[in-house]
């Protein structure tokens, strides 16, 4: 089994069906076996991610960071006939291209997962949690990017408005996280609550806009690749909640 | 008589306000001695950051506290210190600002944090990682370490920033970029414009990506770059001839791509944009 071989059953792997093929190569091959352990890493840390405050969405930006520079996930193969602006020699990994995805996702459960009363040392109303918050943990754990990267190739929406069919509806952000999101920033500062809501919007109009283009045109890797940087953004602003609120 | 009493009542009024006033602007100065490869970070949700270099084996910081609403933490581990300011109860965006003036050794790793800013680093020799959401980001001078700069919708500008790993997010925030050059140079903006104007150095690569922000590459005579511009939904145009490549993997679409080399082609130049405009002009 060759790497590419590797990047195509790994979907299959993550999903827990086992292949001898696989194992044989990985044993044999570091680059792969490294692969594989950072994203069985994401994998278990996400189950994690909601019974624990720890760890830290920083640990998935880094992450995610760490792979985007070391070129692992901007990846996916060409398809012929298009343009596309990576040089398909350095894609080896389709199923890479989803961690940033992951990262926003893990970034907005792990706030709802991880919120508490700010550390502010002022005495300021501590943030109570919603009367659906279970609804959300719950929410959470169906978003989980591991079991999404294994049982879908496509783009993970993280708010529902994504789902709206029309690319020209006004933009809502009605998601329950954003929503919370927005309500714990306001609670530190009314003002910054309506840049970040603006910020929001405007991210949420980008993943929308590339999603509904990438579906329409699944092949093209330069979508992908901007669903990936709107994603990437959003993942951005939900970390600069946590520490504008903390 | 009334009248003057009067007058006089309000002028020790007026006197006693902008006393406590000036009183509760506090000027602190803290001084610390560190080895090589030092690491600062500050952290303050508002108020400014302004980094320079200095010529001794200390770090500087004078913080400028604007009322009592705002506290400084200051802990040391060895060669890591950090600054951040804590906001006290009723403290606002005036009240809580506390702004630091920081002089480090060249070679200190710096992290900087501010909700507004403004902040700046330059002539510093080392790692610069800085987040701001509203805060203007100026960094000068800067060269050998990562450079890391996100913001939500401040602007970002780089000036003179030399081998270098840049990396550069901001949703909303323009972005300038002046002679900067290494061997990665990644912005990632959404309806924030990006400005380039240098010679992309030699054997870098260099990738921008917008949303609906416009992309503008103005580049030295002299630059030796392999161009590939693509706007999926916006126009692109090349004012400067390209050399076509021997194996054009795609086919070019008018208007929306462009691909080619400038002289040696040393350094790779990756420009795309989901519905912005892009231009490649020479200076």
């Amino acid at each position: 089994m060759t790497c590419s071989e590797v990047q195509r059953v790994l979907p299959e792997m993550m999903d827990g069906a086992p292949n001898n093929e696989l194992q044989a190569h990985l044993e044999k091959c570091p680059a792969c076996s490294d692969l594989v352990a950072e994203l069985e890493l994401i994998s278990i840390e996400a189950h994690q991610l909601v019974e624990s405050n720890e760890p830290s969405p920083r640990v998935w930006l880094a992450i995610a960071a760490e792979l985007r520079s070391e070129g692992l996930i901007r990846d996916p193969e060409a398809k012929p006939g298009r343009p596309v602006l990576v040089p398909t020699e350095r894609r080896r990994w389709n199923a890479w291209w989803l961690v940033p995805v992951a990262a926003a996702l893990l970034v907005a459960a792990s706030y709802v997962g991880m919120r508490k009363p700010a550390t502010q040392i002022a005495e300021k109303p501590a943030v109570v949690a919603p009367a659906n918050a279970p609804d959300l943990a719950a929410q959470s754990n169906q978003q989980k990017p591991a079991p999404q990267v294994a049982e879908t190739k496509r783009p993970v929406p993280i708010d529902r408005s994504l789902d709206e069919p029309s690319v020209s509806a006004p933009v809502q952000v009605v998601s329950t996280e954003d929503r919370q999101f927005l309500d714990d920033v306001g609670q530190r500062s009314p003002r910054m609550k309506a840049e970040f809501e603006s910020q929001l919007r405007a991210v949420n109009s980008y993943i929308r806009d590339a999603e509904a283009y990438l579906k329409q045109n699944p092949g093209d890797e330069d979508a992908r690749q901007h669903v990936m940087a709107a994603y990437e953004q959003k993942a951005m602003l939900y970390q600069m909640a946590l520490n504008h609120i903390q | 008589m009334e009248s003057m009493q009067h007058t006089a009542i309000v002028g020790l009024v007026v006197v006693a306000c902008l006393a406590s006033a000036a009183t509760a602007e506090t000027r602190r100065e803290y001084r610390y001695p560190v080895g090589p490869k030092a690491s600062v970070t500050v952290d303050t949700e508002y108020g400014s950051i302004s980094v320079k270099p200095g010529t001794t084996r200390e770090v500087v910081v004078v913080a400028l506290i604007h009322s009592d609403k705002a506290k400084i933490d200051i802990s040391q581990e060895g060669n890591r210190l950090e600054f951040e300011s804590h906001l006290l109860p009723g403290a606002d965006e005036q009240t809580g600002r506390v702004d630091y003036e920081v002089t480090v050794p060249p070679d200190t790793t710096l992290n900087l944090h501010s909700s507004n800013g403004p902040i700046s680093a330059e002539r510093i020799q080392a790692d610069v990682a800085v987040e701001g959401a509203t805060a203007p980001v100026e960094i000068r001078s800067v060269g050998h370490g990562h450079v890391h700069v996100k913001t939500m919708k401040g602007t970002i500008t780089l000036s003179d920033v030399r081998s270098a790993h840049v990396e550069i997010t901001s949703i909303s925030g323009d972005v300038h970029l002046n002679s900067v050059s290494g061997p990665l140079v990644q912005v990632n903006s959404g309806s924030g414009r990006i400005y380039y104007d240098g010679d992309f150095g030699s054997g870098g690569d260099y990738n921008f990506s917008t949303h609906t922000g416009d992309i503008e590459a103005l580049i030295a005579s002299g630059a030796s770059a392999d161009f590939t511009a693509h706007s999926m939904q916006g126009h692109v145009q090349s004012d400067v001839p390209l050399k076509p490549k021997e194996n054009n993997r795609f086919p070019v679409e008018v208007g929306r791509s462009f691909f080619g080399t400038v002289g040696k082609a040393a350094s790779e130049v990756i420009l795309k944009s989901f519905s912005g405009k892009i231009r490649l002009k020479q200076r």
